[in-house]
C-alpha cells in the first residue's frame, strides 16, 4: 500500500491566533478544536473553577443568538461538541460533515468573541459546576487523580480544573464577564482542523471569522512549590485508590521519547510489566497503569491501581519495585513491542479526524509546529536500546509523590 | 467504495468483513451471541469471568504467549461481556491481520487451566469491588433486577462475589461447551482487508471445531409500574434511573426510537438538556434506547443534588409525559437526525466501529447494512413514525429506581 505524505499547512495571524492544518482527503468528516491559553492555570487566585463554569456559560448564547438558537444552529449541522478546561487551555472541541465546516466557524467565532453571557444562565452554570465538584466524592478514582495532581504538580499547575467549591459557590456573574474579556484572546490561541479541507479556503474563512479578534492575554505566574511526598484520605470505599507520580522528560525536549517508550515498556499493551508482573502473575488487582504526560516545562509519569484494603500494600510494594527496576533497563524484545506499539496507534490515530486535530494542537503547544505521521513513525524508530537504557540509568524514578484513598493508610515506600 | 464479503464454514462459522480501500488498518472480531442472559442462576457472572479466561491460554500458548505476541503486532485489543454477547477484537496495521487471525482464533478454543483459573478469580473480584464504588453502575445493576424481574434479562454482567466465589472450573467448561460453538458466533473484519486470504486462514484455524446446537431462550417480559429507593448514606448525590419498554434490536422502528431517544435525552439541545441541564437542576441527564435481543428498553438517567431529588424525579417524568402526549416537533425531528447521520459516518470511517457495527447486525440480525441503508432508514424518520412509535411504547408502565443518600 503506498501512502501519500499528510499535507499540513500553518498560518499565523497578527493577532496572535495560530491555525494549523491537515488535509485528510479519504474521509468526509472534519474535526477542529479551538484552544486559548485560558486553562485552569488562569484562574484567579481565589477563583478556582472560574474557567470551567466559564466553558459552559459562553455557550449558553452568542452573537445574535440566544442560548436555544445557539444550539439549534450548532445541533442543526450536526456538530458534536465538547468545551471545557485543562490546566493549560480552555477549548471547544468538534466534528462534523467537513461541507458544515464554513457554517459552523463563524457559530464559534461568536462564543470566543461575543458570548452574551446571560445573567439568567450564570446561577445555573455555577450550581451545575458545583454539583460536579461534589459529584468528584462519589467517584473515588476521579477524586484520586485530582488530588494527585494538586500534590505532585507545582501550583497554579496542579489546580482542580473543575474548581474549588469554595471559590465556585460565591463566583458572581460580573466577575466571569471581566474574566471572560481577559481570558478568551487570540494571543497565543491555537486552531487546528483536519479533515477534507481545502487550505486557501480555510485560511479565508478563518481569516473572516477570527481577523478581527484583539487583545493580548496575561502572563502566566511564575509556579511555586510543589507539595509532593506522601497524602492518604481516609474514605470508606471498597477498593483502595492508589496514585502515584515522578518527574519525567518534557516532550519538548527529544528525550522525552525515551521515557515515552520506557512507559509504554512498564504500561504499553497487556504484555507490559505492570499488567503481567501485577495483574496476570499475582491477581492483584483489576486496574493497574501507568502514564507519561507533560506540559511545556514539566514532565511527569503518572501510575494508578485499585485493590480491595488487604491487597494495597502488596500492590503498592509491587508497582514501586517495577517502578526502580526500570533503572537497570529493558530488553531489546521489549523495546521492539513498545516500538511497534507505539507506531501502530500513530496510525490507528492517522484514520481519526478527532484524534489528528487533537495532535495538531499538542504539537503546536509542545513544539511549535505539527508532526507528520512519517515524523512521529521516525521518531519512535530511531533510539537505540542503549540510547534507552543509558536514558533509564541516568534518570533514576526519585521523589514519588503518592496519594491513597480507602480506609487505611498504607506505608508509603522508601 | 466500500465493499460487503460474505461466507459461510461447513461448521456454520460465519465470516463477513467491509472491505474499506482506503483504511490504513484493519480490525476483526469474533462476537459470540452469548452473555448474562444465557447463564443459569447459579452460575452467575461465568460470561464475564469466561471473557478473562480467554486470554489465559491455548493447547499452543500462555496467557504470557498471548498477550506478548499481540503486543508485538502492535494490536490494539481487547474483549468485552454484555447482557447478550461477548465480542474479542483486535485492531492490526493491515500486514499483522493473519497474525492477529492465528492468536485471535487459538484464543476461541481456550485451555481453561485450573491454576489461572484461581488466579484470575481475584482479578474479577476485584472489578466487581472497583464497580461497588461507582453509584451510577450499584443502580444500573438494581434497576435492571426491578425492571426484568424473572426475564433474563435482569442477570448481572458481572455476577456477585459469592456466585464467583463459588464458581467452578468445570461449570465454566460446560459454559464454554454450550454457548462456544461455531454457528453461534461470527468472524467480522473491517478495513484493509484481504477476504479470500481471511477466509483460507480462518477455514484453516477454526474449520474442525465441532458444530454445537445452541438455542437462547426468550421468555416474555412481564413488568409493572415500580419505584424503589436504595439508601446509601455514605453518598453525596442522589441518582436517578428509568427503564421502560421499547423496541428491539429486529425491530426497524429502531430508528425512529433512536431519533426520539435523541430528541429527548441527547447531551446537548435535548428536552432533558433544557430542562434539567441548562436550568442548573442535575449535572446529568440523559435519554437512550436500548434495542436487545427480541425486546427492548428506553432508559433515563440523573443525578442531582438530594435537596433537589423530588424535582428531578417530577421533571423527568414531565417531560416524558408530554412527548407522550404532545409528540415532539418537526424541526426537532430534523435536528437528531442530522446528529446521529454525522456521528454514523464519522465512527463509519473507522475500521473499529465499522467491525462492531457489522458484528452486532449479523449476530441480531443475520443481515449486512451498509452505511448508506442505515442513513436512508434514518432519513425516513418522521412525525407519523414517531407517532406511531409513541402509541406502541408509551414509556409506561415505568420503572424507577434511586440510589443516594436520603430517605426517598
Amino acid at each position: 500500500m503506498t501512502q501519500t505524505a499528510p499535507l499540513m499547512r500553518v498560518d499565523r495571524f497578527d493577532n496572535g491566533l495560530t491555525l494549523v492544518m491537515e488535509q485528510m482527503p479519504d474521509v468526509q468528516s472534519a474535526s477542529m478544536v479551538l484552544a486559548i491559553m485560558g486553562g485552569a492555570s488562569q484562574d484567579p487566585e481565589h477563583g478556582v473553577g472560574s474557567g470551567n463554569v466559564l466553558s459552559d456559560w459562553i455557550l449558553r448564547g452568542a452573537g445574535e443568538r440566544d442560548s436555544r438558537a445557539l444550539t439549534s444552529a450548532l445541533d442543526s449541522l450536526g456538530v458534536q461538541r465538547s468545551c471545557g478546561v485543562d490546566t493549560v487551555f480552555l477549548r471547544f472541541s468538534a466534528g462534523m460533515l467537513a461541507k458544515n465546516l464554513p457554517a459552523v466557524l463563524p457559530l464559534v467565532a461568536d462564543i470566543f468573541q461575543n458570548a452574551q453571557l446571560p445573567e439568567a444562565g450564570f446561577s445555573a452554570c455555577r450550581d451545575l459546576a458545583l454539583g460536579q465538584i461534589a459529584a468528584i466524592d462519589d467517584e473515588p478514582s476521579q477524586k484520586l487523580n485530582i488530588l494527585l495532581r494538586q500534590q505532585h504538580l507545582p501550583p497554579p499547575l496542579g489546580r482542580p480544573t473543575l474548581g474549588v467549591k469554595e471559590h465556585v459557590a460565591v463566583l458572581t456573574a460580573a466577575d466571569l464577564r471581566l474574566d471572560y474579556r481577559r481570558r478568551f484572546t487570540p494571543d497565543g490561541a491555537i486552531l487546528s482542523i483536519a479533515g477534507r479541507i481545502e487550505f486557501d479556503r480555510m485560511h479565508d474563512l478563518v481569516n473572516r471569522c477570527f481577523g478581527s479578534w484583539t487583545g493580548a492575554r496575561a502572563l502566566p505566574a511564575a509556579p511555586g512549590q510543589a507539595p509532593g511526598g506522601s497524602r492518604h484520605v481516609h474514605q470508606e470505599t471498597n477498593q483502595v485508590q492508589i496514585g502515584l507520580a515522578f518527574e519525567s522528560t518534557p516532550e519538548r525536549e527529544p528525550e522525552s521519547i525515551l521515557a515515552m517508550l520506557a512507559v509504554n515498556v512498564l504500561s504499553g499493551g497487556m504484555g507490559s510489566r505492570l499488567f503481567s508482573e501485577i495483574r496476570e502473575k499475582q491477581g492483584l488487582c483489576y486496574a493497574v497503569h501507568a502514564g507519561y504526560q507533560s506540559l511545556r516545562t514539566l514532565g511527569m509519569i503518572f501510575g494508578y491501581a485499585g485493590t480491595v484494603p488487604d491487597r494495597a500494600q502488596r500492590t503498592l510494594d509491587s508497582f514501586v519495585q517495577e517502578l526502580k527496576k526500570l533503572r537497570a533497563g529493558i530488553t531489546a524484545d521489549e523495546l521492539e513491542r513498545a516500538r511497534i506499539g507505539m507506531k501502530s496507534r500513530v496510525v490507528m490515530n492517522g484514520e481519526s479526524t478527532g484524534a489528528r486535530a487533537a495532535a495538531l494542537l499538542h504539537d503546536m503547544y509542545h513544539l511549535g509546529r505539527p508532526r507528520s505521521l512519517d515524523e512521529l513513525r521516525h521518531r519512535i524508530e530511531s533510539p537505540t536500546l542503549t540510547d534507552v537504557n543509558d536514558y533509564l540509568a541516568a534518570h533514576p524514578v526519585e521523589r514519588m509523590t503518592l496519594v491513597t484513598i480507602g480506609p487505611g493508610e498504607l506505608t508509603p515506600p522508601v | 467504495m466500500s465493499t460487503f464479503k460474505h461466507t459461510k464454514l461447513n461448521n456454520q462459522l460465519d465470516i463477513i468483513a467491509e472491505v474499506m480501500p482506503t483504511a490504513r488498518t484493519a480490525a476483526i472480531g469474533f462476537m459470540v451471541k452469548t452473555g448474562s442472559r444465557d447463564e443459569e442462576p447459579q452460575v452467575s457472572g461465568v460470561s464475564h469471568f469466561l471473557e478473562h479466561m480467554m486470554f489465559k491460554g491455548t493447547e499452543r500458548r500462555s496467557a504470557a504467549d498471548i498477550n506478548r505476541e499481540f503486543d508485538s503486532l502492535g494490536a490494539r485489543n481487547n474483549a468485552f461481556t454484555s447482557n447478550e454477547v461477548t465480542c474479542y477484537w483486535a485492531q492490526v496495521l493491515p500486514e499483522y491481520l493473519p497474525a492477529a487471525l492465528d492468536i485471535l482464533a487459538d484464543m476461541m478454543r481456550p485451555a481453561l487451566r485450573e491454576d489461572d483459573f484461581n488466579m484470575e478469580k481475584n482479578v474479577i473480584l476485584e472489578e466487581i469491588s472497583l464497580y461497588l464504588d461507582k453509584p451510577g453502575h450499584v443502580l444500573y445493576e438494581r434497576i435492571m433486577e426491578d425492571h426484568f424481574g424473572a426475564h433474563p434479562m435482569a442477570q448481572s454482567i458481572l455476577g456477585s462475589k459469592e456466585s464467583i466465589t463459588a464458581l467452578s472450573q468445570q461449570q465454566m467448561r460446560n459454559y464454554f461447551d454450550r454457548h462456544y460453538g461455531p454457528g453461534n458466533m461470527v468472524l467480522a473484519a473491517a478495513g484493509q482487508i484481504n477476504f479470500d486470504e481471511l477466509v483460507q486462514l480462518t477455514d484453516q484455524a477454526c474449520g474442525r471445531w465441532p458444530s454445537v446446537a445452541v438455542e437462547r431462550r426468550y421468555p416474555p417480559l412481564t413488568h409493572s409500574a415500580r419505584r424503589h429507593h436504595i439508601r446509601d448514606e455514605k453518598l453525596k448525590r442522589h441518582y436517578i434511573c428509568m427503564l421502560c419498554r421499547g423496541p428491539s434490536a429486529q425491530d426497524m422502528e429502531r430508528f425512529s426510537a433512536a431519533v426520539l431517544a435523541d430528541v429527548i435525552g441527547d447531551h446537548d439541545g435535548s428536552r432533558f438538556f433544557w430542562s434539567l441541564i441548562e436550568s442548573g437542576l442535575a449535572e446529568e441527564a440523559d435519554f437512550s434506547t436500548f434495542p436487545h435481543d427480541g425486546l427492548g428498553s428506553f432508559y433515563a438517567y440523573a443525578s442531582c443534588d438530594p435537596a433537589k431529588a423530588d424535582l428531578v424525579e417530577e421533571t423527568m417524568i414531565r417531560e416524558l409525559g408530554r412527548v407522550r402526549i404532545e409528540g415532539v416537533a418537526e424541526d426537532e425531528i430534523a435536528r437528531s437526525k442530522t446528529k446521529i447521520s454525522t456521528s454514523t459516518v464519522m465512527s463509519g470511517e473507522l475500521p473499529l466501529g465499522r467491525m462492531r457495527n457489522l458484528c452486532s447486525q449479523w449476530i441480531y440480525n443475520r443481515e449486512f447494512r451498509t452505511l448508506e441503508q442505515d442513513l436512508a432508514e434514518l432519513e425516513k424518520v418522521n412525525l407519523p413514525s414517531i407517532g406511531d412509535l409513541l402509541t406502541k411504547y408509551p414509556f409506561e408502565p415505568l420503572t424507577i429506581t434511586t440510589l443516594g443518600p436520603g430517605d426517598r
